[in-house]
């Protein structure tokens, strides 16, 4: 009896002491379920931070000094229209970014339609983590305005200057970048040089690809009060001319009136030169007023264009298009009993082949400058900052605004147009941060051109735009 | 059994009328910093059972990047905001104060089995950018040099940089880490090794070195009497920066920090206290 109590009593103990072991097991076990767990959990975490994605859409409403307006505050009016209703600008970037090497590309999405605006990748050496090569669609390394972010940017729009010399900002190439990283004493330096095709987000339309480049430094002083920067920008590059006429220099006709100079090359597809030196410069300190911000860029140097335009061409620059009509035509022609009526307008069938013809444009070469230069005053600690901007483009420095005419200019020259007349721009405004992701913007453009000789252009023109404007950025 | 119902729904909803409401408070940023803003925390708590009190690190760039993101209530930091970040701040209208808690004196560390424990602030300067690689050429072994420094998101990073290094880029051999313990770690188990941290952190895993900065004159360990007496020469302030919008309910936890009770608890975890600067 006392052997089988004791032999009881051995296995109890022994069956305590396997659940406790199997407790302890299904415990430790439990422990190491949750620190996988947690370790799962904390590599997805650390996969997912890689990709960013932010945006910003910006709506507004404008009014301008007449309708049908022609504008560079968010483009032209509608003939019938003086105001409107716009998502300015709709934009989702989504990055990839690891380490040495990351993917962006960002979208802009409005009532327009969806386009793109960056598709790009960049990746750093490993050695001195000091230069990188970007390759795709991303913003032209030129000056300062370009790349600065329209989310951030105090007035609604870039400057004339930019709108037209580098229209979409982006163009495809590929550049290497400079700047060292924050460990480096040179890191306050960044150089950019790039390769592109000089057609911006369009496919390249000839042989020539364009050089640009931008060398900036950014620093603060010790006493963190005072930011400076400063840079200069290069860009030479153009497209081939599509005839063989070009139109380069002014002279002064028999007839008192400057005219552009008629060259002729040998053959087609001579280079239309684009040549731009820049430079730029920033300022922000601190007082007890508040963040004060200066900022200024001046441009200068050879756009070609056409009689018309001096905007930087997306496709080979085309003059008016005319319709050669091979066949005959017949029926009944009338001619108005009215004796003051001088026109008569014939209306026939026709039986035949209509052949529509578009040509290439003749190249015009003129020297420009242009510059703009931003106050921002933030008031106090407040959230709101005050805004004055001006800012010019002169597209034809040869000629003064009293001296473009075309009056009596035949086919021996080149006709001055509005596509030389000058332009200030003096901007106020007054922007509310609202928080971290909305500002609201109360903007008016006061637009004033060169008064000439030239039909509509003979005073300032009635173009001077009031934006307000809500942003919300994440 | 009815009246026991009632009776109980009625002290339930009298307690929690009378339950105090929780008052959460986050702070991040500086490593430098953390292990005094722990102290402050678990003290203030204990005192204001109502208050709920969480710190994180990451150092100083990271801190500030929170109070500009809205994802911290204070950013700690071991050097001054800059004019990018107050720039970020005012864009997202956000206004911010500034408050000075402490300070700290950074201290140079070696192994404990390095036989130098004196450097001037020139030779400091020529290891930590690369130009000094052996301890023999001051004074110690033959033995290759290996530095360690934080990341540059850190405070201390651009500090020792700035006022120790004249602005000079640090070497590129030099080992980046991201905190504070990881470079105690990695110097106590290195005999060649050497790095900086903050006072608070010096133990006996590492040494500090004395330093000088009048090319050998005098030499100056770190501690507590030297820093406040200002003989030791590598001191800096420790700041506090929280939104102006904050400053009702953060009030009573500042004023707490920067009066007697919390000033002794700067002194008692190796920093130096308002009142000696």
């Amino acid at each position: 009896m006392n052997t089988r109590k004791k032999l009881a009593k051995t296995l109890l103990v022994l069956f305590l002491c396997a659940n406790t072991s199997l407790i302890f097991a299904q415990d430790l076990s439990k422990e190491d379920s949750l620190s996988n767990e947690f370790n799962m959990v904390k590599n997805d975490v650390s996969l997912l931070k890689k990709i960013k994605i932010s945006g910003y859409i910006q709506g507004q409403f404008q009014v301008a000094d007449s309708a049908g307006t022609k504008s560079y505050a968010g483009g032209d009016f509608p003939t019938g229209s003086d105001k409107r209703f716009a998502v300015r600008r709709g934009r989702v970037k989504i990055a990839y970014i690891n380490t040495l090497t990351q993917f962006v590309t960002q979208f802009d999405i409005s009532e327009k339609g969806l386009s793109t605006k960056d598709v790009y990748l960049q990746f750093t050496e490993p050695l001195l983590k000091a230069i990188s090569l970007k390759v795709g669609v991303f913003n032209r390394p030129f000056g300062y305005e370009i790349p600065f972010s329209s989310s951030l940017r105090e007035s609604p729009e870039r400057g004339r200057m930019c709108q037209i010399l580098f229209p979409g900002e982006r163009d495809g190439g590929a550049s290497i970048v400079f700047n060292p990283p924050k460990t480096s004493k040179y890191n306050f330096i960044t150089l950019e040089l790039g390769m592109f095709n000089g057609t911006g987000i369009a496919s390249d339309f000839d042989k020539q690809k364009d050089i640009i480049g931008r060398l900036g430094i950014s620093k603060s002083t010790k006493s963190e009060k005072i930011k400076y920067g400063m840079g200069v920008s290069y860009y030479k590059g153009g497209w081939n001319q599509g005839t063989k006429t070009y139109y380069e220099g002014i002279e002064k006709l028999s007839n008192g009136v400057y005219a552009f100079t008629k060259h002729t090359n040998l053959k087609t597809g001579v280079l239309a030169t684009r040549d731009y030196k820049g430079v730029d410069a920033q300022l922000s300190f601190e007082t007890p007023l508040g963040i004060t911000t200066l900022r200024g860029e001046f441009i200068m140097g050879i756009q070609p264009g056409t009689s018309s335009s001096t905007a930087s061409p997306s496709t080979q620059p085309t003059g008016s298009a005319s319709t050669t009509i091979n066949g005959t035509a017949t029926g009944n022609v009338n001619i108005p009993a009215n004796s003051g009526d001088t026109t008569i307008t014939v209306t026939l069938p026709v039986t035949g082949t209509a052949t529509t013809t578009t040509p290439n444009a003749d190249m015009y070469s003129r020297k420009f400058n242009d510059a703009y230069i931003y106050f921002v005053q933030n008031i106090g600690t407040t959230k709101h900052q005050l805004v004055l901007k001006y800012d010019w483009y002169d597209p034809n420095t040869d000629i003064a605004g009293a001296d473009i005419d075309a009056t009596g200019v035949t086919s021996a020259n080149g006709k001055l147009g509005s596509a030389d007349i000058k332009y200030t721009t003096i901007g106020i405004g007054w922007i509310y941060h609202w928080d971290e992701n909305v500002k609201i913007m109360a903007y008016y453009d006061m637009v004033k051109n060169e008064n000439t000789k030239i039909t509509n252009f003979k005073k300032d023109v009635l173009d001077n735009v009031f934006t307000l404007r809500i942003q919300y950025k994440f | 059994m009815k009246k026991k119902i009632i009776i109980a729904i009625v002290a339930i909803a009298t307690m929690s009328f009378t339950l105090p409401s929780m008052i959460a408070i986050k702070i991040k940023g500086s490593d430098t910093l953390l292990p005094l803003a722990q102290k402050w925390a678990e003290a203030y708590m204990k005192l204001n059972p109502g208050t709920s009190i969480s710190v994180t690190g990451g150092g100083s760039g990271v801190g500030i990047a929170a109070l500009i993101d809205g994802t911290t209530d204070i950013a700690t930091a071991s050097r001054k905001i800059k004019m990018d970040e107050k720039l970020k701040l005012q864009e997202a209208g956000k206004a911010y104060t500034e408050k000075i808690v402490a300070y700290d004196a950074l201290s140079v560390i070696v192994n404990p089995e390095n036989k130098v424990k004196k450097l001037t602030r020139e030779q400091i300067e020529g290891i930590f950018t690369g130009k000094i690689t052996n301890w023999k050429t001051v004074g110690g072994d033959d033995m290759t040099i290996v530095c360690y420094s934080r990341e540059s998101s850190s405070g201390t990073f651009e500090f020792f940089k700035e006022h120790v290094l004249k602005g000079k880029n640090y070497a590129s051999s030099c080992l980046m880490m991201p905190a504070t313990g990881s470079i105690i770690q990695s110097v106590s188990q290195t005999k060649g090794a050497i790095g900086y941290v903050g006072m608070a952190y010096v133990n006996s895993k590492i040494s500090a070195v004395s330093v000088s900065y009048d090319k050998g004159l005098t030499y100056v360990a770190p501690s507590l009497k030297a820093a406040i007496g200002k003989t030791y020469p590598i001191v800096r302030p420790l700041y506090f920066y929280y939104l102006t919008k904050l400053e009702n309910m953060l009030k009573p936890a500042m004023d707490w920090v920067v009066g007697t009770e919390g000033q002794k608890i700067v002194t008692g975890v190796g920093y130096v206290p308002l009142s000696a600067n």
